[in-house]
């Protein structure tokens, strides 16, 4: 073979190599969830007003039977996405409507609010500090947690009775649920994750596999600019 | 033909049997691009794949859990056991057996000059060791691209790249993919090229064995590989369980990935203990074997002994996903302890599959740069052998932290100390024979050189976290990363580029640029040891492994690490690009024996013939008579040719008897 001859199969091999790279790094590695950004959608008092669900199970998608987080984005759509862009140094005003049935914990640090402005949530309406798991039929569902901020609030579960529940997102309010409100302050421009701590999915062993490890169920990034 | 009749045998060229590709005898003969190749391979593993995961499906699509989970591991496993069935029938590593299971007769293997060779089931060795060249560089770096998106995404500690899932995922996959290619990096390329040849044979004892090796340790890697397909799987290499247990469908990537790495490893090991045990030339007494070919007989060892334990931790595992056993799961009876004890069984043996080779290499190649006797031969060969046997005596301190027996943690801790005292006898074996030596700073040498500056470093740290109590307090940490990394990138795989650096002439007649090769070795080393050596003081200071996430504090020397990782990275791609220039676009034709090495694998013609020696030789003494006044002759090669320190090559006079390639 010709010295071009060498030069080009070595070429070409190196064309296919690369691409082969490229190929695994953007298709497997990179995909996340859309990024929904919150940064233009500020109130008159600065704050801003995000609107999340929690569902038992997603009903779409490649995981249709997994637990998932939606978010409502500015323009109202419901968006199945756990990366939310804020702004820096805001009030974050959270709704989180939680459609899942929840059980007892056996660790109690996921029962109390921390990190929230004024250490206190609302549940129902009503203010709540820590929730006790072990009494009536709700349980604890979910948690929103970031490690990062010390932000920790236990999503109430549904009554484990109730009949009208969601199936399928996205869910409207007239199926049974519980709402839990509360505030915090974002910090300085970063990329914080957040996570449910609550061994949620259904079908693993301990409930630690599936939508618990997956970008875009059951964590998420803040992905928080100046 | 007996072993015996076979070393009478004078081989005479051209080989009369008309060269036919695969097949059986009695049935018609198949032009060359219709017969078993990668090609094929190829094509039977994507379609044994599908079969398997049809199969798969159709078994288990109506059980609840799967419904439940949404993940169904049985199409998985059988998929990818498909596959592997598949390329093996594809490359034609499974005609033999059939064939005798058919009653009938493989045609025999024949010699080929074909540059096509390389993409075939082949019984030459020398074949065998150029496959595994290119693949274990390319298991090299697919595990070094994974390493670089590591240090990226460490760069910062709030900025992320990844998802933590995917990060998780990433080093998972590195640890994996590097760790497999190490136990093959240096008994598969060099090993199954070299041995033969050192020991005076013409082949290795089982060709087939020995190539169906090389096969199924690609079908693995790529089985490996497909776990990012699959999401991944978030274990790190060790796969521990429960986290095993929970985790999604790239664990049964894992789990059959290791399996069938695994069978390879026990067929290399099986193969080349084998031949060094009786394939030696005449004269080639356990005192005058090379002590390359020690190090791989303790090696070949551990490969088969320890190995047989990880294939059936991963088939237990790939039970517990798929039949719903509870092999590794405590609540229904099972034990997750059971997958450390089995993993770590293997796995500190595999310390060593991993070290030894590396010994070997270095101490194989410092007489020749220093033109000295191998200072207690005897003794560096007893070291390796005591490696190998304390080796199966220490796997507990990886359990140090998991909860044993605390009465038991004196006794591993005894039994860790110990080994650094053979591993002591080979590092001594070293700085006797570089005492007063007049050295030549060829690159293979520098590279040696590098292997007791850097495992110096890693083995005294390995002494430190032998040691209960630090163990305990930076179990988990960087410094445990930064230790291992010292040990096997600073001791093995520095000592593989020195082997290839060496022997590459020999192996592929061609002569490697000497600039760049010394330009790739001060990169290496400089950025090696900035890269890693800061890890110490990270883990220290208390980062975890396998967590994107990491104190603020912490982000000017993670920072430092990366960016010397990226040149690092780098100094690699020197290499390949020296490889391809020199070998591949631009070859220069090297000399007949560059190092003026007393070896018996430089004594034969270049190109090596497919038999390697036209007749047996005769032994007569050990390769290691540098620098002295009236040296003994090491070999007889016939025709009274005897191989001596100070005499012109034979290689140079001894005449290829073969027709030119084509």
């Amino acid at each position: 073979m010709s010295f071009g001859g060498r030069v080009s199969v070595v070429l070409g091999l190196l064309v296919v190599v690369i691409g082969f790279a490229v190929w695994g790094v953007v298709g497997f590695l990179l995909p996340q969830p859309p990024t929904v950004d919150f940064t233009s959608a500020q109130t008159p008092t600065g704050a801003i007003d995000m609107t999340v669900q929690t569902v038992p199970a997603i009903g779409f998608g490649y995981q249709p039977v997994w637990v998932s987080y939606l978010v409502k984005n500015p323009q109202g759509q419901w968006i199945h996405s756990t990366v939310w862009k804020l702004p820096a140094h805001t009030r974050i005003n959270v709704t989180i409507d939680q459609y899942d049935s929840g059980s007892p914990l056996r660790n109690q640090q996921w029962w109390r609010v921390q990190g929230t402005l004024g250490g206190q949530a609302t549940y129902n309406g009503k203010p709540l500090s820590v929730y006790d798991s072990n009494t009536g039929n709700n349980g604890i569902g979910h948690t929103f947690t970031v490690p990062a901020l010390n932000l920790s609030v236990p999503l109430v579960g549904v009554d484990g009775n109730a009949t009208n529940t969601c199936g399928s997102a996205p869910c409207t309010t007239n199926f049974d649920h519980n709402t839990m409100k509360f505030s915090f302050m974002t910090p300085g421009a970063g990329t914080y994750s957040w996570q449910c701590f609550v061994p949620c999915g259904g079908g693993y062993l301990f409930g630690n596999g599936g939508p618990m490890t997956t970008l875009g169920y059951m964590g998420g990034f803040l992905d928080v600019v100046a | 033909m007996t072993l015996a009749a076979e070393r009478e045998t004078e081989v005479v060229y051209p080989d009369p049997t008309p060269p036919v590709l695969g097949g059986f005898q009695g049935l018609p003969a198949r032009p060359g691009w219709f017969s078993q190749h990668l090609g094929t391979a190829a094509i039977l593993a994507v379609g044994g794949y599908l079969l398997g995961h049809w199969i798969g499906n159709v078994m288990t699509s109506g059980y609840d859990n799967v419904a439940a989970s949404g993940i169904n591991a049985v199409p998985v496993t059988a998929g990818l056991l498909g596959g592997v069935l598949g390329w093996l029938l594809g490359i034609g590593a499974l005609n033999y057996p059939l064939a005798k299971m058919a009653g009938m007769e493989p045609r025999p293997d024949y010699e080929s000059t074909s540059w096509t060779r390389y993409f075939r089931y082949t019984a030459d060795h020398k074949v065998v060791g150029m496959q595994y060249v290119i693949g274990v560089l390319g298991f090299l770096f697919t595990g070094g691209l994974l390493a670089m998106a590591i240090r990226t995404e460490l760069l910062s500690p709030t900025s992320h790249l990844f998802g933590p899932g995917t990060y998780i995922s990433i080093v998972s996959e590195h640890g994996t993919v590097m760790m497999m290619m190490a136990t093959s990096v240096i008994v598969g390329p060099l090993g199954n090229w070299l041995v033969p040849l050192m020991i005076g044979a013409r082949r290795t004892a089982f060709p087939r064995v020995e190539a169906f090796s090389f096969w199924i340790f690609t079908a693995g890697y790529l089985v490996i590989l497909s776990a990012l397909f699959y999401g991944g799987f978030p274990t790190g290499w060790t796969g521990y369980a429960p986290l095993q247990t929970q985790a999604p469908q790239g664990m049964m990537s894992y789990l059959v990935g290791f399996a069938v790495i695994g069978v390879g490893m026990m067929a290399a090991g099986f193969n080349l203990a084998v031949t060094i045990i009786n394939y030696r030339a005449p004269g080639m007494t356990w005192s005058r074997i090379p002590i390359f070919v020690w190090s791989i007989l303790a090696t070949c060892a551990l490969l088969t002994l320890a190995t047989p334990t990880l294939v059936a931790a991963g088939l237990f595992g790939i039970l517990d996903h798929t039949a719903q056993t509870a092999f590794y799961v405590t609540e229904h009876g099972g034990s997750s302890f059971l997958w450390q004890n089995l993993f770590w069984f293997f796995g500190h043996p595999e310390v060593y599959i991993m070290a030894l080779p590396g010994f070997g290499i270095v101490a194989e190649l410092l007489p020749v740069f220093t033109r000295k006797p191998l200072f207690a031969y005897k003794v560096a060969a007893a070291g390796m052998i005591g490696v190998a046997l304390l080796s199966f005596f220490v796997w507990q301190h990886h359990l140090f932290q998991s909860g044993i027996n605390p009465d038991m943690r004196p006794l591993f801790m005894l039994t860790t100390e110990l080994i650094s005292i053979p591993t002591g006898f080979i590092f001594l074996v070293g700085m006797g024979t570089l005492y007063k030596a007049k050295i030549r700073f060829e690159v293979p040498m520098l590279f040696c050189l590098a292997v007791f500056f850097n495992f110096l470093i890693g083995g005294v740290t390995g002494v430190f976290l032998s040691d209960v109590p630090v163990n305990v307090t930076v179990h988990g940490s960087f410094f445990v990363l930064a230790h291992f990394h010292y040990t096997i990138m600073g001791g093995l795989i520095f000592a593989f580029f020195g082997g290839l650096y060496y022997w590459l002439p020999k192996m592929t007649g061609k002569t490697m640029n000497k600039k760049l090769g010394k330009i790739h070795f001060w990169l290496m080393f400089i950025f090696f040891n900035l890269t890693f050596f800061p890890m110490f003081l990270i883990g220290l200071l208390g980062q975890p492994r396998r967590v994107f996430e990491y104190a603020h504090n912490l982000q000017a020397l993670n920072d430092f690490a990366s960016v010397s990782s990226f040149v690092l990275g780098a100094s690699f791609l020197v290499f390949v690009a020296n490889f391809v220039w020199s070998i591949f676009i631009k070859p220069t034709p090297s000399p007949a024996n560059p190092w003026d090495s007393l070896g018996l694998e430089w004594q034969t013609p270049t190109p090596v013939p497919y038999y390697n020696f036209a007749r047996i030789p005769v032994v007569l003494n050990d390769p290691y008579h540098y620098g002295e006044e009236n040296p003994p002759a090491i070999a007889d090669l016939g025709d009274g040719i005897l191989v001596a320190a100070g005499a012109s090559s034979p290689a140079s006079v001894a005449e290829d008897p073969r027709p030119p390639a084509e």
